[in-house]
């Protein structure tokens, strides 16, 4: 469970980039953040792992054992403890393009290793298997070997989807996931998203409001950094407008595209 | 039309202070057109009295253009190292604002340090020989390769590092799991240039007691022995020639195996 | 199962290029140990060096001089060395100039040049017209000819040659399409490269003043022959902001060029 606590970020110049933003994502919620370009909604995801430094709010982590941590109050050793908990894929570019599929996946669990053992032994066999076993659940075990680099899209999101696996995470969040893949591989991932929402809390960014709809179990909309929406994911015309403005008819091409 | 009048002006006063200042300039030189012409028949003549070159004299050379080749070497390996390191604290995506800024400034300014004067305070410091040669051939590397390192690790995109800092790993990590591998072949492909530039390198500074090849050939030219001169300058010749095209090799090598 | 991140490869590989340098060392007979016990010696010369004596810039007019003639040794340098290198690619280039063979010729003259090491170079100038800026300036002209004279035939040849057939196919003759097609394309590439080299230049030409090459370089040299290690430092430092100074000038107007 993760709570966000009146998460402002104000500029220098006194504009409010995050205004007051606050809500509560459990096990078993599958929440899609949505809103026009710029309205805060990749900031409101990273201050979710505290990769941003707020004005106002909090933001309470459930721990395995019931505990709630803040993450803006912990010491630096729990905060680690935390994020090896914690996944976090983007729209691409965060692979080693050089390194085959397993070892970006391993590269998940670098934070519960010490970097000195890291460094001197790597990997044990135990989370090698471990690591070809979430690539099994995407799907992708076939590739391990193969090289990012020569991966297509979809494919990386799904070795990106296996590393947040092999973390074994309490909550995964996701930037604009499926932004840079066609639809066949959008709805896969989507797909897949929604399945992990059952083991996890799954919060994601995206800018398709119809896949969101047909997905997610929960919608929450940013708009100049204002919460103005969090509700089921019932998306009519009249809200979408309210919440996009002109950049609607770039956003849906067509109405609910199946 | 008073634009293109005005235009014309100007162009004709640049014009004009371009003659000016390359006249100066001339001035400023003891640019001698005469001493040009005499001697470009001295220098003819000189340089035909540096042939034949002597064989037994071009044996003499191989042992220190050997140890020019080992210099060279030892101190684009070590300077790529020092120079690495540097340059992650120069690197916007994983350094804070200001020790970038700072390691930065300092990146340009050794940059505009001589290597030969590197080397000369070297020498006062630990005296003649290879172990300043080596010292200053390393530190010469930081200036370029400070700032090529620097550069090729900012391309590493800002969604890997957050991502592997969002799972918790430590700095370290970073650098060495998602920074080093995508960003090693470029690595290698810059040290070799330096490479290139540091044999060049060699070669001068061997003749400020250095050693190698480059001092053979600056005693010879002082001694007035043009024929051992001549092999001297061969040897040279075979040295900057072969690593540039060994270096140019394998950067090709690098560059088709990207994938 | 292989993974990228088998430590034992890595470390294999690390071995081999420690054990490299470990070689290399030794066949230099490098004594590591003369690095620490001599340090002292560093921190005696950082002693002699500081505080610097700036004096020696505002005393006499002759460093004023140096200054002047290090720039003027890179300024005609990059000048006349840049003219020779445009005629040289010009004819070396394979799309201008249609006489393959001599085309040839000038290819290979130039990479000659390029080859040649500048200290080469100015040991032959120094005995032609005698130590100074001018052997400075000479071997700056033929080091510039190298690199520009490289420079300049690989932007000659990638030049897009659209523009110039459309203007031989209305007729025009050779010396019209060069002018007005060729030429306003190459003129970008042309002035950055030569901004680039003057860049370049003026740290060949203070180095060089050790060579007898004249400038702030053979002053700076001078100093430390005679062992007046804080004269020396405040030239370095002059010599330093001169080069950064010339450095962010090169950059910025080059930068102008490419948005132009």
């Amino acid at each position: 469970m993760i709570k966000a606590v009146n998460l402002t970020k104000q500029l220098p110049n006194g504009k409010l980039l995050l205004n007051d933003i606050s809500f509560e994502v459990r096990k078993g919620e599958f929440l899609g953040i949505l809103g026009p370009s710029g309205a805060g909604k990749t900031l409101t995801l990273k201050s979710l792992i505290g990769l941003l430094d707020l004005t106002k709010g909090e933001v309470w982590i459930e721990e395995s054992n019931n505990e709630h941590i803040n993450i803006f109050k912990t010491k630096a050793k729990v905060l680690k403890k935390l994020r090896t908990k914690i996944a976090l894929i983007f729209q691409g570019y965060h692979l080693v393009q050089r390194a085959t599929a397993i070892d970006n996946v391993l590269m998940g669990r670098l934070g519960s290793i010490s970097t000195f053992r890291s460094l001197i032994f790597g990997f044990n066999e135990i989370e090698k298997n471990a690591a070809m076993s979430s690539l099994e659940k995407v799907n992708m075990q076939h590739l391990a070997q193969a090289k990012v680099a020569s991966l297509s899209g979809g494919e990386k999101q799904r070795v990106a989807i296996a590393r947040a696996l092999f973390q074994e995470p309490n909550l995964l969040l996701a930037d604009e996931p499926i932004s840079s893949l066609d639809p066949k591989n959008a709805k896969i991932i989507m797909g897949i998203l929604k399945e992990l929402s059952t083991l996890f809390p799954v919060i994601g960014v995206f800018h398709q409001p119809e896949l969101c709809a047909k997905y997610c179990s929960r919608i929450i909309a940013i708009k100049d950094g204002k919460k103005v929406y969090d509700g089921p994911p019932v998306l009519e015309e009249t809200l979408l407008e309210f919440i996009y403005g002109e950049e609607l008819a770039i956003v849906i091409p067509e109405k609910y595209a199946n | 039309m008073q634009t293109s009048m005005f235009k014309k002006i100007v162009q004709i006063v640049a014009f004009l202070s371009f003659i000016l200042v390359t006249y100066f300039a001339m001035q400023a030189c003891g640019f001698k057109i005469e001493a040009l012409q005499k001697g470009l028949k001295d220098g003819m003549f000189f340089l035909t009295a540096m042939f034949p070159p002597n064989w037994t004299d071009f044996k003499s050379m191989v042992a220190p253009a050997l140890e020019t080749l080992a210099l060279s070497i030892l101190g684009t390996l070590l300077g790529s190292l020092v120079s690495f390191i540097i340059a992650i604290f120069a690197a916007s995506n994983i350094s804070n604002k200001w020790v970038k800024l700072f390691i930065r400034s300092f990146i340009s300014i050794e940059r505009s340090i001589p290597e030969l004067f590197i080397l000369l305070i070297l020498i006062a410091a630990y005296g003649l020989g290879a172990l300043s040669a080596v010292l200053a051939l390393m530190i010469g590397c930081i200036g370029m390769l400070g700032k090529l390192f620097a550069d090729a690790i900012e391309e590493t995109p800002t969604s890997l590092i957050e991502s592997m800092k969002a799972s918790g790993a430590s700095k370290i990590q970073i650098i060495y799991y998602g920074i080093l591998p995508d960003v090693f072949p470029k690595l290698i492909s810059y040290a070799l240039f330096r490479l290139e530039i540091n044999i060049r390198l060699s070669v001068m500074l061997g003749a400020i007691g250095a050693g190698g090849i480059g001092f053979e050939l600056d005693y010879a030219f002082s001694m007035l022995q043009y024929n051992r001169a001549l092999s001297s300058l061969i040897m040279v010749l075979i040295l900057v020639i072969g690593i540039e095209q060994l270096s140019a090799y394998i950067r090709k090598r690098l560059l088709i195996n990207q994938i | 199962m292989k993974t990228f991140l088998m430590e034992h490869k890595r470390w294999f590989q690390t071995l081999l290029v420690l054990i490299g340098m470990f070689l290399l060392i030794q066949y230099l007979k490098i004594d590591i140990t003369i690095l620490f016990t001599d340090f002292h010696y560093v921190f005696e010369l950082i002693n002699e060096m500081f505080p610097p004596n700036f004096d020696v810039i505002w005393d006499n007019n002759t460093i004023f001089n140096s200054i002047l003639q290090t720039i003027s040794m890179a300024y005609l340098g990059t000048l006349i060395g840049g003219l020779i290198a445009f005629l040289f690619s010009i004819i070396a280039s394979n799309n201008i100039f249609n006489f393959k063979l001599i085309g040839s010729i000038a290819k290979w003259v130039l990479s000659f040049i390029r080859v040649l090491p500048s200290l080469v170079v100015i040991l032959i100038f120094v005995v032609a017209v005698g130590p100074g800026p001018f052997a400075g300036v000479l071997t700056i002209i033929f080091a510039t000819i190298g690199t520009l004279g490289k420079l300049f035939t690989e932007s000659l040849e990638n030049l897009d040659p659209t523009s110039a057939q459309s203007l031989q196919s209305t007729g025009a003759h050779k010396l019209q399409t060069f002018k007005y097609a060729v030429w306003p394309e190459f003129v970008p590439a042309f002035i950055s490269n030569l901004l680039y080299c003057f860049d370049i230049n003026m740290r060949v030409a203070v180095g060089l003043g050790i060579f007898g090459g004249g400038g702030i370089g053979y002053k700076l040299y001078l100093a430390m022959r005679v062992l007046h290690y804080k004269d020396a430092v405040a030239l370095i430092i002059c010599i330093i902001i001169l080069l950064l100074i010339i450095e962010n000038l090169s950059n910025y107007l080059r930068h102008k060029i490419l948005r132009n």
